[in-house]
């Protein structure tokens, strides 16, 4: 597993991102990003849409391949081409805007898929896995429902507990709760937030500004393909150094 | 010497054989190869077998009676191989389809009613003529008008392509100002003067007399033409053994009497046609209708099994990174889909032995078709089953960690399957369909088997709607099928 494995980071940097640079085509979406995350830590990045803050995430798991600069996770470089990927993104899980659940499979099949191709448990140990995170986000009730059942709250909550069958140590949130009905948000909310109190390392893009001035640790707010300016909620939220910084707050605060 | 081997399919041999076994009686025809024991060789070719290529149907030449192939043609090429010892495997392609048989070795002579001509001297070799025929016009039984060559001025005749009457008709058409038309087969130029299409046909005069015995709706008004005489022929420089053991069983025949006596047997006793209902026709001509529906399912399946196998491929090459991979399927589909059927047909059956030099059978070459044809829709319909999963789907599957190919497998193949379905029923439909067109190259399916049948009896509207009610069973039968299966494993 560890073939690849890079030491010349700082030991507590879980993820290590410096002069990432991201292209599509002419289009310079990502213009240089550094940043240090440590383990344990959750930190939000808020922004105006078409700032680079999705790019920024699936470039942490390589849905996205970076043009340029290096992205290490776990000591994994993924600019690397010896490093095997699958085995990384075992290690990150991502929750999408869009939920992505498998229609054509049940609630608890859809959690049990990875681990059991994965040979990371047999069928019975995952399904007992599967329950049990189930039942941490409150859907016991649903195992053999099929998503198109659920409402977007449920069906966001069975894909966070689905991405955290194969027992990752990181988490990223993609816009996780902006495709859901205003009443809906808590729900999936609560659940991130118990996450974090458990200490897992998240990575949360989120228009959810109380969400982030509450749980955060550090917030990055990202404008033009850039960090514009970065600090604890306090800082961001109740200081804002940077004119566009204040001019994006004042709009949605 | 060549021998039919319908099992020389190369890479189709297993599956052909595999639905050859299913397909049990259907094709068993065309499989026999007939074993000789000529204990005594009487001549050079003794014991051997030839392909002889003749036209579908040239009555009384040659024609289908209760679905074999019988005629003044076929009672002579049999009558002079079992004169001469050798054996003889007659395929039934279609006179322009018999000629370019021959050209392409696919056939190892031709007897087709065809008159010796200077020009088909350049690339044929000619037995000694058999039958001295001639040209004769004939027109609706109900048409009084027309009574000779003068009163055609501003109408429109039929002749039949590449034949004598063709070369007759235009060369007077400038005389009698009138327009020559050319169709493929006799029934075809009958049922256009019937219809008024055209107000006469010029058709050799054994043929017409027939046709006018057996209630075609015609009648002769003019006198035959004194015209040229009919002859066997072998591709030019090949088979002279076979060209001169016909010869001398053409003797053989003459002098003891057998030779006039065919010719009696189709020429002067025309039987009168029995003129049986609707159902009489039905009974008469279903059994060879079922086998060439036996022969359309079998083409049909085999067709779609292996254009499956191509859609799935190059299907997952155009959805591939590869650079490579993507433009070589872009050329398969751009290929087959920018070309007709028709002409992949005869290409593969006669333009790819020539090429190659290695002939190739009628089933081999049918399948070869309609897979290629079929499998490069079948590829726009994987691409575009697997591109219309939304790639959500792939994005989650890929940051569980899960490879590319299990990400396949699982999540977006068992989506994009039920998405193509509907589109995998309508191809099948299509390639059902298609078969039809095989029948120009003389497979014998079920549209070849009712050409078959009207062309001898005259009774086209009837005999097609058979054709048609057939395939309209078949194949509400079989989608009927294909959705229930689609309703329940893709729920």
């Amino acid at each position: 597993m560890s073939t690849s494995a890079i030491t010349n980071t700082s030991a507590s940097s879980k993820i290590s991102v410096r002069g990432l640079r991201k292209s599509f085509g002419s289009n310079e979406v990502l213009k240089g990003l550094d940043v240090e995350i440590s383990e344990g830590e959750v930190v939000c990045v808020i922004g105006p849409s078409g700032s680079g803050k999705s790019t920024f995430l699936r470039c942490l798991n390589k849905l996205d391949q970076h043009s340029a600069g290096t992205v290490i996770i776990d000591g994994f470089d993924l600019g690397d081409k010896t490093v095997d990927l699958n085995e990384v993104r075992q290690h990150i899980g991502m929750v999408f805007q869009h939920f992505n659940l498998f229609p054509h499979m049940t609630v608890l099949q859809n959690i049990m898929l990875a681990p059991v191709e994965l040979k990371k448990e047999s069928k019975a140990d995952a399904r007992a896995t599967a329950v049990k995170l189930l039942d941490r986000v409150g859907l016991a009730d649903k195992a053999d429902a099929r998503p198109a059942q659920l409402s977007g709250g449920q069906k966001q909550r069975v894909a966070i507990a689905r991405s955290l069958a194969v027992n990752p140590d990181i988490m990223l949130f993609d816009e996780a709760t902006s495709a859901l009905d205003p009443e809906m948000v808590g729900e999936v909310l609560q659940v991130i937030r118990d996450l974090a109190a458990e200490g897992m390392t998240m990575v949360v893009v989120t228009h959810e500004m109380g969400f982030a001035r509450e749980v955060a640790d550090r917030v990055i707010f990202m404008a033009d393909g850039v960090i514009v300016e970065e600090g604890t909620p306090a800082e961001l939220f109740g200081n804002p150094q940077q004119e566009r910084t204040q001019d994006f707050l004042s709009k949605v605060l | 010497m060549r021998k039919l081997n319908i099992f020389r399919a190369g890479k189709l041999t297993v599956a052909v054989t595999a639905l050859l076994a299913l397909a049990g009686g259907f094709v068993g025809v065309s499989a026999a190869a007939a074993s000789q024991s000529a204990a005594h060789p009487v001549s050079a070719v003794s014991g051997e077998t030839f392909v002889i290529g003749t036209d579908t149907t040239f009555a009384p030449f040659e024609y289908r009676k209760d679905g074999e192939l019988t005629g003044i043609d076929m009672d002579l090429i049999r009558e002079i191989a079992a004169n001469q010892g050798f054996t003889v495997e007659i395929k039934s392609l279609g006179f322009d389809a018999a000629l370019q048989a021959l050209q392409s070795n696919q056939v190892d002579g031709v007897i087709a009613g065809m008159s010796i001509t200077d020009e088909r001297k350049l690339v044929f070799d000619f037995s000694d003529p058999y039958f001295d025929s001639g040209v004769q016009m004939a027109v609706a039984e109900s048409n009084t008008a027309i009574t000779g060559y003068a009163d055609l001025a501003g109408e429109t005749v039929v002749a039949k392509r590449g034949s004598e009457g063709e070369t007759f008709a235009k060369s007077i058409a400038d005389e009698y100002d009138f327009t020559v038309k050319s169709l493929a087969d006799s029934a075809t130029m009958y049922d256009d003067v019937k219809a008024g299409n055209s107000v006469a046909v010029f058709d050799d005069y054994p043929v017409l007399a027939y046709g006018i015995n057996q209630n075609n709706g015609l009648k002769s008004v003019t006198e035959k033409e004194q015209g040229s005489s009919y002859g066997f022929a072998v591709n030019k420089g090949q088979n002279p053994e076979l060209l001169a053991a016909f010869n001398a069983g053409l003797a053989d025949l003459k002098s003891s009497g057998d030779y006039q006596s065919i010719l009696d047997k189709y020429l002067e006793q025309p039987a009168p046609a029995a003129a049986s209902g609707f159902f009489g026709l039905l009974t008469d001509s279903l059994p060879a209708l079922m086998k060439g529906l036996g022969l359309t399912l079998l083409a049909t399946g085999l067709s779609i099994l292996i254009a499956l196998v191509l859609g799935v491929l190059f299907g997952f090459f155009k959805v591939s990174e590869s650079r490579l991979l993507r433009g070589l399927a872009s050329i398969y589909v751009s290929i087959f889909r920018g070309t007709p059927l028709l002409v992949q047909a005869f290409f593969f059956y006669f333009g790819l032995p020539q090429l190659t030099g290695q002939s190739i059978d009628v089933l081999t070459a049918g399948v070869l078709t309609l897979s290629l044809n079929a499998g490069a829709y079948m590829t726009e319909i994987v691409r575009g089953g697997i591109q219309s999963v939304d790639p959500g789907q792939t994005e989650a599957g890929r940051s569980l960690g899960l490879s590319y190919v299990t990400t396949m497998r699982r999540v977006v193949l068992p989506q994009a399957v039920k998405i193509m379905t509907p589109s995998f029923i309508n191809q099948f439909v299509m390639t059902l369909k298609d078969t039809s067109l095989l029948a120009v190259i003389g497979f014998a399916e079920l549209t070849y088997q009712g050409q078959q049948i009207y062309a001898s009896n005259f009774r086209t509207g009837e005999t097609l709607l058979i054709v048609a009610a057939l395939y309209f069973i078949v194949i509400n039968l079989l989608t009927m099928l294909s959705n229930k299966l689609d309703k329940r494993f893709n729920k």
